[in-house]
């Protein structure tokens, strides 16, 4: 058995007195730290001089208290970390100071980490290791993924507490830019000496509560967060495989329907009318309808012309006496004006009735016209097919998909209103102000 | 949960289409009347079905 290497002892926190104003400093992570600000008097102090002397020294007007205070301990993903700086920085946008918190955080063994808090939402951030490649369009591939361009803004220090691997001080800037790949986010600043490049992801601020073991609850979060995960996303792959399932088995069933229908014509005659007989309606001959209870085609064809026809019918069966009434309207018009020549209507019309039991029939057709004559071809058929289904239920199939694709894009809306490439309003979704000055 | 309720929405949907084809349901406004005379066929003017409330409309362009 072979013996675990010991670890490395971790480096002791160091306490001096801010050269300052006196206050008691406590130095975190000596050897990597480069710069102390004070808590007391906001004076930047040199941690890597044996002397500390200022490096900045100013008078921070309103003290901010960090959510998680310096020197917190918790456990993030299983790693320890303490919470060793803190920083406020902030952008200016059409005259607006938008800001957001940053927690530098250490593990002797891993080095720093970053918590980033805006608007309530936190992403978990560290140095990455490699270079992103940036894309000829907006985008970065970083181990293998695409990340779109969110914002590029220059930032500034607005507040700085704690100790820091840098000369932090208050007024400096960066050219910040930021790459989204929900539920990571990728960062990039620019500062005339050097760009550093730092990955992160979306994390929840009740987890961060927990792990640092802190009183009270997390800043509410507003709107959505730039790495916060999509809850649609993971469902967007199954909803569409559904619908085309769907889709595909609606396909399949109209298609056995339609090869099962019988589809027969039962009834055929061609009636003459004349407005000086005396009693226009008639009866046709019994005709039998078979097969199972569905449905019953009746076309109406006539020869109607700048004329209407209204057709009282009722079937009837034979043996039951029952009748089921029901009306038709044909007219047909045409002629020419200045936009041309037009026409409306059509000289034949359609009906399907439902349901109906097997038994023989008669058809009572009364018409109604403004034609003195014409003439009209009735035609039953039984059992038909209607492909107009399909459709209905293409229909009840997208509604869904069209409500779950709203969402998902109102999301998403909502995530990219603050960034450089707001998405286009499906209407005037009332999202949240997420202003924060 | 959206999945879930559309996976009943989608089997509702499907069942729906099933059955309107093997019953034959339509969406036609039709009224039912039961115990019509059988003298119809010797005076088919005697019987006046229900729709005739329907007036179709005449005016032409």
């Amino acid at each position: 058995m072979v013996a675990k290497p010991a670890a490395p002892a971790a480096p002791a926190a160091k306490t001096l007195a801010c050269t300052s104003c006196g206050a008691s400093l406590t130095v975190r992570a000596p050897g990597h730290t480069v710069s102390v600000a004070c808590s007391a008097c906001g004076a930047v102090l040199d941690a890597q001089d044996p002397d500390f002397t200022v490096i900045a020294k100013y008078e921070q007007k309103t003290k901010i208290k960090p959510d998680i205070p310096l020197g917190s301990r918790g456990k993030l993903r299983n790693e320890m970390y303490e919470v060793i700086g803190f920083l406020v920085r902030r952008i200016k946008v059409e005259g607006v100071y938008y800001s957001w918190r940053e927690f530098l955080l250490f593990n002797p063994y891993l080095g720093m980490r970053w918590l980033t808090e805006y608007a309530g939402h936190w992403v978990f951030a560290k140095a990455v290791s490699g270079r992103p490649q940036k894309n000829p369009d907006t985008t970065v591939t970083y181990l293998g993924a695409t990340f779109r361009h969110f914002q590029t803004a220059m930032a500034e220090v607005a507040y700085v507490l704690g100790e820091f691997p840098w000369r932090a001080k208050v007024g400096e800037t960066a050219e910040v830019s930021d790459y989204v790949d929900p539920p990571r986010v990728l960062s990039s600043e620019k500062t005339a000496e050097e760009t550093t490049w730092s990955i992160g992801d979306h994390i929840e601020g009740a987890y961060l509560w927990e792990a640092f073991n802190l009183k009270g609850e997390p800043p509410v979060a507003r709107g959505v967060g730039i790495a916060q995960p999509s809850p649609y996303e993971p469902q967007a792959r199954p909803m569409r495989r559904m619908f085309w399932g769907f889709l595909g088995a609606a396909v399949l069933i109209q298609v056995v329907f339609s090869i099962l229908a019988q589809g027969k014509l039962v009834f055929e005659q061609t009636f003459a009318f004349d407005r000086t007989r005396a009693n226009a309606a008639v009866v046709t001959e019994p005709f039998e309808l078979g097969g199972r209870r569905s449905n019953v085609q009746i076309d109406i064809r006539t020869d109607l012309s700048n004329n209407w026809a209204y057709f009282n019918l009722a079937l009837i069966n034979e043996q039951t006496g029952r009748a089921l009434n029901f009306g038709r309207n044909v007219e047909y018009y045409f002629g020419r004006d200045s936009d041309g020549s037009w026409s409306e209507g059509a000289k034949w019309d359609r009906v399907y009735l439902p349901s109906i039991e097997s038994g023989r029939y008669y058809l009572l057709i009364e018409p109604e016209t403004g034609a003195a004559q014409f003439t009209y071809a009735v035609e039953v058929r039984r059992d038909v097919t209607r492909s107009s289904y399909l459709w209905y239920v293409l229909g009840l199939l997208v509604i869904p998909m069209l409500i779950f694709w709203y969402r998902k894009r109102s999301f998403e809306y909502k995530r990219w209103a603050e960034s450089d490439h707001p998405m286009w309003s499906v209407s005037d979704m009332a999202s949240d102000d997420d202003d924060d000055d | 949960m959206m999945t879930k309720v559309y996976a009943v929405v989608g089997a509702l949907v499907l069942s729906a289409l099933g059955w309107a084809h093997f019953t034959g349901w339509a969406p036609t406004d039709v009224d039912e009347v039961k115990n019509v005379p059988k003298s119809i066929r010797d005076n088919p003017g005697s019987y006046r079905s229900a729709y005739g409330w329907a007036r179709p409309y005449t005016g032409a362009k």
